[in-house]
């Protein structure tokens, strides 16, 4: 009878370890090939860099952490159907990423389905936690409406009357205007838009757009233009002295380091932008620890800003599931609603309502450094939601 | 829309045109002589753009240098790939040669992440190219002037080669009856191996001249495939001057189209290329073909 | 007869589909779902190309419809399954007879781009028509009756509306028709010649390309939950080009071969390395070298190497 129990209880031990030394599975969708490769291979780096720092550590829970990564490949059927695969062969326990507006939507009806937690880290389209937010989608990046919000204060700050609008004609550019118009009123109240432009996505040539907006006799830009947009502009653009008197403020994180570093002598004057992050300027003590790791694994000190974003989430992920003491997914849900956390820019609560993380941007002027071939944002503003 | 307006818009649509016209021109000649949809032909494009951009920005080579190194490299890639798995394709059916190319699109951009990254990359402009002129009632940037010249430069070069040379006739020959081009003599797939070097050279060539005014990023092939195709259609398959007045129909539609018409941006192009066609379902300057 | 040879053959194939939720693996079955409604896809394009020797570089938007309409009939106008799915192939094939009405008139690489040109604009009006279609950000949560919320349910219905779908195109393209069709192929001018009026064969043939081209569309719809305008898109058109040539054009069941392959290809590449690009192309490259006519081609030469013909 004693040996029964004593099997009984080995066997019990022996399930409870068998459970514990199960790795706890995270799934992460980021496009690695592509258009949206600039952004998905930093956004993986980041990612991956959390992974490492949580098994040195000792993992979730005691846990170790497994990363099982995928190319979305900036297609959201792809991306819809990667994903369940995550969820159904690979079973994991949480899945981050995405990029695009659309791919983030699609993981979020997946995660909806599935009932499986869905971070989004980088999609910034507002409905994702509006009118399409349900029990299991959260989202650590920003969103139009705060970024919109705050391009409106920059035209307000910087006294602009005559504005020319520039805004990309697809999802985020048409949620960035509605995020600048519902909150130009509030901020710039005497400002006049006079000029609204909006080139496609993907535009390579902006000669059509140029010359309209150097005529309109606007003394700023409000553009969400971001990436080779911005670039292929400032190189159709300087040769006609276009940013001699035009302020042009900018979202889309054109101040960011990548773009900086890549246009180097040809960055243009007269320009505020922001950046998620930026390798030269912290707002938090533990910024600079996290940049230094960040240096050593990507080999080079001007790292990217999007590595920030896909670690964050890893954070988040991991913070919930340690307050959860589970990897339920409702209650992991439960644990990410208005959970705070320390991450490299500071710390960030998720808003228990809407899911939305209030993280900010550094937001400032791009200057000529003399002992530099980049510009840097000096001062750099971090600007964050209340 | 103001003189001014007009004339600006007018001078963009041609060094756009030019800029397409380089491109094309070598698709025009790959597809007209080998029949050969090369779905590839924007990965040249691009590969011309970063070739220079290593030349010039990482080497600190000048421009031209970078451009000439582009052609060269292009020209190199083009020949190996033609000689070693190209040329034992023509024989079969050709829709599987568009297969191939399929592959070697997802084998060049994984080749190009592997060498470049993923980042962003620039090219600045050359030296006393990058500013602008001032006419008075309008200001021309210097390096759309640059292309302006270039374009109609390399079409009538390219001209000269096919319809003057002895080498041209032998080209124009091959499109003809290779069999018998064959049969009198010619080293047929030499033929082919410098028609199809010589068209991607001319990719290479556009994605360099290309580079100083756009951002040089992944998946920069895939619109330059699209409007190559349409230019190269709407002008008439093979023939090169329809090929320059395509590339002007659709500098001056994209241009006028976008200022005008910008709620229909991505789709001028298709537009273009539908009504040309339903109008002249040959292209504009091609012929009806015999087999 | 050889046709009773392939009834049971393909009985067999669907005999062991059915079977092959009883494994017990989600993944498995939402995998076969996916390559069902793909090989649906490109048979249907193969009317086109296989049965008429043109090349079409636009039959994504027959699709795009056909997944859109269906979509926004259930969701946005809340019809019954039963009345939404047949409308949105309707719909599809109207708007393929309408475009091919066009197409046919040209022949060749000009047909194609006229075909791609079309195409562009059903994504263009798919893009913009937010209010519509959700435009870029894609049309999502499209509701599906209770009955086929279950992934094996789902996976029974898109197995018995693909094999009525492939058994529809075997009858059509194996009738006088699709003998027709063939000789339209092998040579047009002849055709002519015997009486044939080759224009309108081919319009017929594009007609029925967009139709079932556009019920593999609402099926893909249904089972992702949403539609996006990527499905619309030139790369889509490619895609099932590629699974076209790749399973072998001159035979019916070449392009079930190559969905098949191409999709599985792409969904274990991507499993294995974020290199797959480089995977997949030196797969596609060895195939179209070893094998001119196709995976196809591997089984006349198996066929060849067992002494029959």
């Amino acid at each position: 009878m004693k040996y029964s129990v004593m099997l009984a209880a080995v066997g019990i031990l022996g399930a409870g370890t068998a459970v514990a030394q199960q790795p706890i599975k995270i799934g992460v969708l980021y496009p690695l090939t592509g258009g949206g490769a600039v952004y998905g291979v930093p956004a993986l780096a980041g990612h991956q860099l959390a992974i490492e720092e949580l098994n040195a550590k000792g993992g979730i829970m005691g846990r170790k952490v497994e990363s099982i990564e995928r190319d979305d490949k900036l297609n959201p059927a792809s991306a819809s159907s990667t994903m369940k695969e995550l969820i159904t062969k690979d079973k994991v326990d949480i899945v981050l990423g995405g990029l695009s507006s659309a791919v983030g939507l699609a993981m979020s009806e997946v995660s909806k389905q599935e009932k499986v937690v869905y971070i989004a880290t980088i999609p910034k389209t507002i409905q994702m936690t509006t009118d399409k937010l349900h029990k299991y989608v959260f989202r650590t990046a920003s969103n139009t409406d705060f970024e919109g919000d705050t391009m409106a204060m920059l035209a307000g700050k910087n006294k602009l009357s005559k504005i020319c609008h520039l805004e990309l004609d697809y999802a985020y550019g048409n949620d960035l205007e509605v995020g600048i118009l519902k909150a130009l009123p509030k901020h710039a109240p005497n400002a006049k838009i006079v000029l609204t432009l909006k080139p496609k996505l993907g535009a390579t040539d902006f000669n059509p757009f140029i010359p309209q907006v150097m005529a309109a006799g606007c003394d700023g830009v409000l553009s969400g233009l971001w990436g080779p947009h911005f670039v292929s502009w400032v190189k159709q653009a300087a040769p006609l002295g276009f940013f001699n008197k035009i302020k042009w403020i900018s979202g889309g994180e054109i101040g960011s380091h990548e773009i900086a570093g890549e246009l180097k002598g040809e960055y243009p004057d007269n320009v505020i932008s922001n950046a998620y992050e930026l390798w030269y300027a912290g707002n938090d003590p533990s910024h600079k620890e996290f940049q230094a790791r960040l240096a050593k694994k990507l080999n080079t000190q001007e790292t990217p800003q999007w590595a920030a974003l896909g670690y964050i989430g890893v954070m988040y992920a991991a913070a919930a599931m340690e307050k959860a003491k589970s990897t339920d997914p409702d209650k992991v849900s439960a644990a990410l609603e208005g959970l705070t956390i320390g991450t490299p820019v500071g710390k960030l609560t998720i808003d228990a309502k809407t899911h939305q993380a209030n993280i900010g941007q550094f937001w400032g002027p791009m200057v000529k450094k003399p002992d530099r071939a980049y510009r840097m944002m000096e001062p750099a503003e971090y600007i964050q939601p209340k | 829309m103001t003189l001014t307006m007009f004339t600006l818009n007018a001078f963009y649509g041609l060094a756009l045109a030019m800029n397409m016209f380089i491109i094309a021109s070598g698709l025009n000649l790959i597809f007209g002589v080998l029949r050969v949809i090369n779905f590839a032909h924007g990965m040249f494009y691009m590969f011309g753009a970063y070739i220079t951009f290593t030349v010039a920005k990482s080497w600190g080579a000048p421009f031209f240098v970078g451009v000439l190194a582009a052609a060269a490299a292009l020209g190199l890639i083009a020949f190996a790939i033609e000689r070693l798995l190209l040329r034992h394709l023509y024989d079969r059916e050709h829709l599987m040669q568009l297969l191939f190319t399929f592959a070697l699109v997802l084998l060049m951009s994984d080749a190009a992440k592997m060498i470049w990254g993923t980042d962003q990359y620039s090219v600045g402009y050359p030296p006393g190219l990058g500013g602008a002129i001032n006419l008075g009632f309008v200001v021309l940037p210097q390096y759309q002037l640059f292309l302006c010249a270039i374009g109609p430069l390399i079409a009538v070069a390219m001209w000269l080669l096919v319809d003057r040379t002895r080498w041209g006739r032998v080209v124009r020959a091959a499109t003809q009856d290779r069999e018998m081009l064959a049969a009198l003599g010619v080293n047929v797939p030499m033929v082919y191996a410098a028609v199809f070097t010589i068209g991607s050279a001319l990719a290479g060539v556009g994605g360099a001249l290309a580079a100083p005014r756009i951002a040089l990023v992944p998946g920069m092939d895939a619109t330059i495939i699209n409007e190559c195709f349409i230019i190269v259609i709407i002008g008439g398959l093979g023939n090169l001057w329809g090929s320059f007045l395509g590339a002007l129909a659709f500098g001056f539609v994209v241009q006028f189209g976008t200022v005008l018409a910008p709620n229909w941006q991505d789709v001028l192009p298709y537009l273009l290329m539908l009504v040309v066609l339903l109008i002249r379902p040959w292209g504009l300057l091609g012929r009806p073909e015999t087999n | 007869m050889p046709q009773r040879r392939y009834l049971v053959a393909s009985a067999i194939v669907v005999l062991l589909l059915a079977l092959l939720p009883l494994a017990g693996s989600r993944y498995a079955v939402d995998l076969a779902t996916e390559v069902l409604i793909y090989a649906l896809f490109a048979l249907s394009l193969n009317v086109i190309i296989g049965f008429t020797g043109n090349i079409s570089f636009g039959h994504a938007a027959y699709f795009a419809i056909g997944g859109y309409a269906c979509a926004i009939l259930l969701t946005t106008y809340n019809w019954p399954l039963l009345f939404a799915l047949p409308a949105a192939v309707v719909l599809a094939g109207l708007v393929a007879a309408v475009v091919g009405y066009f197409c046919v008139r040209l022949t060749q690489i000009y047909f194609a781009m006229l075909t791609l040109a079309f195409a562009m604009l059903v994504w263009g009006v798919a893009f913009k028509w937010k209010e519509v279609t959700g435009g870029d950000d894609g049309f999502t949560g499209i509701k599906l009756p209770e009955m086929l919320a279950h992934h094996v349910r789902f996976f029974y219905f898109t197995l018995a509306v693909v094999a009525a779908g492939v058994a529809a195109l075997w009858v059509i393209c194996h009738s006088a028709f699709g003998l027709t069709l063939v000789a339209v192929r092998e040579n047009a001018v002849r055709a002519g010649f015997i009486g044939i009026d080759t224009r309108r064969m081919r319009w017929a043939a594009f007609t029925v390309a967009g139709t079932f081209g556009g019920l593999a569309g609402a099926l893909f719809g249904m089972y992702h939950r949403g539609m996006y305008i990527e499905n619309a898109y030139w790369t889509e058109s490619a895609n099932v080009l590629i699974m076209v040539l790749l399973g072998g054009i001159y035979s019916f069941v070449g392009p079930i071969f190559g969905a098949a392959a191409l999709h599985l290809l792409q969904t274990f590449t991507n499993q294995y390395t974020p290199y797959w690009p480089t995977v997949l192309g030196l797969i596609l490259l060895v195939i179209v070298l070893v094998l001119p006519d196709g995976l196809i081609g591997l089984a006349a030469r198996f066929k060849a190497r067992r002494g029959k013909t």
